[in-house]
């Protein structure tokens, strides 16, 4: 793993701020929410000890009821208010607020009834094998021409009975009438427009929507169906009402409609008040559940993203608190109220506050992230400018380019400083090491002098011939402590006289030609073949070190190649160099020496000669190289046949 | 009377050695440790020729300074430098202060002896009237052997012993290439290549001194030098 990777997930780190900033809301969220209870709680015991005894609001009668009887109906109350257009679709779905009263076993009608605002919705479902409307334009009243006709009798708030019908001539909407006797007894149906509604076929026969105003309305109402088969045959009826005297039999166990006025008062957006029966019926409600408070959910996608993060999916959303009402003496529950309450409040102020601190949080870490990426980059370029110097170094001659980082005051820098000075007392001591050939040829000489100066007077003296050829040996041996002298300082020498040497334009391809020509009498065991181009090309430099570093190579080739050989001696032109080879045939080179060949007092060889060996020669052939803008390297013939040294000389 | 020969050479073994060799030549030897020693022995009389080691007791580059004081007292006075320095800087520096010859330690006494008399022979050539049969003329070139004085266009070439040998033996035979072992062995010195090219290089420039178009003296690639008309 990278140190820059490794930074970064560091970075990561500082999103164990949100997380527990989520936490904290969570907790937040609960207190807040169990506050909100304890005050919801409070509401709901206050309004219903203001309710406690109002029996004739709840029921509009002044006890509750106590049992249900077959004809009673307890209207639901609608949440939305129904159209009036004989389909049931607003009503709500739930099947057991119905009512169903069969006809013999020929049909039947279910009845559900809804209260919404001032008014009771009643929906009539009726079974019935054949739909007869009453005659177009026929007298309501004329028995020969009735239809399908359904009554509605109710007590009114005075107590008195009333009776109204609903006839038509055709689907669409209806309106109640009413059967007034006139002073000569003549029977009239008068309109009752209060009471409408619609009327439409249905798969099964009819459906009937119905609205009446509760101001109309007393504790008792019913349903009465004359159904005919034909117009002016005589109806079966059946239903709610006595089929004598059509009288009611049912309640209408409703609230009365100032209930919801009353709870309306306590009413504020975000809330809904609810008052129920004892059984858990709801008989009236106020409902501002869906309308905005003033705190507002929290706009911005962000604040929906942490949402959705934070909330189970299931959360509820609101709380509500239940508390009963009780009757004037306090014994009995009359029903109860149930506050609820939206979590619009809350959740609103918990996501401000944690909007705001994830918010918060998600920008700290972005910068931190960047922060440390930028670091950790930084850090990483430092570390590999460091390591390419550490690596780089330690170049071949010793020499050590300066180090970076040794400004910076942090630990980098203390490590460059460390590498630095290391690599300083390195060089010096390779410094010494590399002088070291020169001083002790330089400090062996004079001893050497001595020695031989000695033997040459020894000479002159006239020694016997027995004494004599110890004194040629000794004189053999000191020559070659000479030898070996001469060509420990050479590399020195080389370099002098490299530092020293003029540059001039000259023609390689002339000058090496004339080198090689040489080499068939030097080396007479050994053939020289030469692959020259035909065309003169100028280099800048100096010839004398040219042929210096041919000879060099081609006493490396001869060296390293049997006796009748042939040594091939290569020049090319490339577009911005001149490429020497020395190819030879022998052993080809191992791996591991092709990078150190060309280092000073480096060799290879293994066999045993009279010449002193330094494994300067291909040194010098590097530092001639280098002078002329090039370098040196060595590579195998072509199935190991043999070793080829390649320089590349800069073009003038 | 026999010629007097001073060495001043700080190492006692080399110093009795060189004495040794040159007594037995028939030279008069007197042989100094270090450099008072020696100016005050010349002070009262200056030998035939000196031979100075450049670093002398406790001083690192004492020889140096007694060359330029011997020059001061005598022009013609023949001075080698002979040392186990044998860097450039070093032999120009000697030459330059006017020293005949810049010899290193690796020289056989047999060869120092053969460049001793060769010097003597030259102050004596000096000291005579010309003789014609000595002189060799290559076009510009006046070659004098027995002087060992080599003249361009009339001008006097001041050249080192080394440097007199290697264009005499150039310049006998022009247009044959000498190589550096032929060259070696004409100048009675025993030199690596580097230096036999350093010396041919200040032979040009000191012609060059006098003759900017001066290149009479021509490098043989791989094998030597020779010299054209």
């Amino acid at each position: 793993m990278s140190l820059r990777l490794k930074l970064l997930l560091l970075g990561l780190a500082t999103l164990v701020l949100p997380w527990e900033g989520t936490r904290y809301a969570r907790e937040m969220e609960s207190a807040l929410r169990e506050g909100e209870q304890d005050s919801l709680t409070q509401v709901a015991q206050s309004i219903a000890s203001s309710l406690q005894g109002q029996t004739h609001l709840l029921y509009r009668d002044s006890a509750p009821p106590v049992t249900l009887g077959p004809f009673d109906l307890q209207p639901v109350v609608l949440t939305t208010q129904p159209y009036l257009d004989g389909y049931p679709d607003e009503w709500p779905r739930d099947k057991t607020a119905w009512r169903h009263y069969p006809n013999g076993n020929n049909g039947g009608f279910g009845i559900l009834t809804g209260v919404f605002e001032r008014m009771l919705y009643v929906l009539l479902d009726v079974h019935d094998d054949k739909l007869v409307f009453d005659a177009v334009g026929a007298n309501p009243l004329d028995s020969s021409t009735l239809g399908e006709r359904i009554w509605l009798g109710f007590t009114g708030p005075d107590g008195m009975e009333h009776q109204v019908f609903l006839s038509a001539t055709g689907a669409g909407p209806v309106m109640a009438r009413r059967i007034e006797t006139g002073e000569y007894r003549q029977q009239t149906a008068v309109t009752e427009p209060r009471i409408n509604g619609a009327w439409q076929p249905s798969p099964a026969g009819y459906r009937v929507e119905l609205r009446v105003p509760l101001s109309m309305l007393g504790d008792r109402f019913g349903v009465l169906i004359d159904d005919r088969d034909r117009q002016g045959e005589p109806a079966t009826s059946y239903g709610m009402l006595s089929t004598q005297d059509l009288h009611t039999q049912g309640r209408l166990i409703a609230a009365s409609p100032d209930l919801t006025t009353y709870l309306s008062q306590f009413l504020q957006p975000g809330l809904r008040l609810a008052v129920a029966s004892s059984d858990g019926r709801t008989l009236a409600q106020a409902d501002a559940l869906g309308q905005a408070t003033e705190l507002g959910p929290e706009p911005g996608i962000l604040a929906r993203l942490y949402r959705r993060l934070l909330d189970e999916p299931k959360a509820h959303r609101a709380i509500d608190a239940t508390a009963a009402i009780y009757d004037q003496k306090h014994q009995q529950t009359i029903g109860q109220l149930r506050v609820t309450q939206t979590g619009e409040r809350w959740l609103t102020l918990r996501d401000r506050a944690l909007t705001r601190m994830l918010n918060i949080t998600l920008i700290t870490t972005i910068i931190a992230v960047v922060l440390m990426f930028v670091f950790a980059a930084r850090l990483a370029v430092r570390l590999s400018r460091l390591r390419g110097a550490s690596e780089s170094a330690l170049t071949r001659e010793g020499l050590i380019t300066t180090f970076p980082e040794t400004g910076a005051s942090d630990e980098l820098g203390d490590v460059a400083r460390g590498f630095s000075t290391l690599l300083g007392r390195l060089n010096e001591y390779t410094g010494y090491l590399r002088t070291l050939a020169g001083k002790l040829a330089h400090e062996i000489r004079t001893p050497l002098t001595i020695v031989r100066s000695s033997l040459e007077n020894l000479e002159s003296e006239g020694i016997s011939d027995g004494a004599r050829v110890y004194l040629d040996r000794a004189r053999q041996g000191s020559e070659r402590l000479n030898g070996i002298l001469v060509a420990m300082g050479a590399a020195t020498r080389v370099e002098e006289a490299i530092a020293g040497a003029e540059r001039t334009r000259f023609d390689i391809v002339a000058v090496v030609a004339s080198a090689v020509a040489s080499y068939g009498n030097a080396f007479p065991h050994r053939r020289f073949v030469t692959d020259l181009p035909s065309e003169p090309i100028e280099i800048e430099g100096a010839p004398d070190l040219i042929v210096q570093l041919l000879d060099k190579l081609v006493d490396n080739a001869v060296d390293f190649s049997p006796p009748g050989a042939a040594i091939t001696v290569r020049l090319r032109s490339e577009l911005r160099f001149v490429v020497l080879a020395v190819e030879n045939p022998g052993p080809p080179l191992a791996p591991w020496i092709r990078g150190r060949l060309f280092e000073s007092l480096w060799q290879s060889r293994t066999d045993r000669d009279s010449r002193p060996h330094f494994g300067l020669g291909l040194y010098i052939v590097r530092l001639i190289a280098e002078f002329h803008g090039g370098s040196a390297s060595a590579a195998n013939l072509p199935g190991e046949a043999g070793a080829s040294f390649v320089v590349r000389l800069a073009r003038a | 009377m026999k010629r007097l020969i001073a060495i001043v050479e700080d190492e006692p073994a080399i110093r009795d050695n060189y004495a040794a060799a040159f007594a037995r030549e028939g030279y008069t030897v007197r042989s100094y440790g270090n450099r008072a020693q020696a100016m005050a022995a010349f002070a009262s009389r200056l030998p035939d020729l000196v031979i100075i080691d450049i670093s002398l007791e406790d001083e690192p580059e004492g020889g140096y300074e007694l060359c330029r004081q011997l020059r001061s007292l005598s022009a013609e006075l023949p001075i080698i430098f002979l040392t186990a320095r044998d860097t450039e800087l070093d032999a120009v520096s000697g030459l330059r202060l006017g020293a005949d010859d810049f010899l290193t330690k690796d020289l056989s006494l047999a060869h120092l002896s053969a460049r001793v008399n060769a010097l003597f022979r030259r102050v004596d050539a000096l000291r005579k009237p010309h003789e014609a049969t000595q002189i060799i003329k290559r076009g510009p070139l006046t070659l004098d052997s027995e002087r060992m004085q080599v003249e361009w266009e009339g001008q006097v070439v001041l050249l080192s012993l080394t440097e007199f040998w290697i264009v005499f033996a150039l310049a006998r035979h022009p247009g044959h290439v000498k190589n550096r072992q032929q060259l070696m062995d004409a100048a009675n010195v025993v030199l690596d290549d580097n230096t036999i090219t350093s010396h041919v290089k200040r032979i040009r420039r000191k012609f060059q001194v006098i003759d900017p178009k001066f290149d009479a003296v021509q490098t043989v690639y791989g094998m030597g030098y020779r010299w054209v008309e």
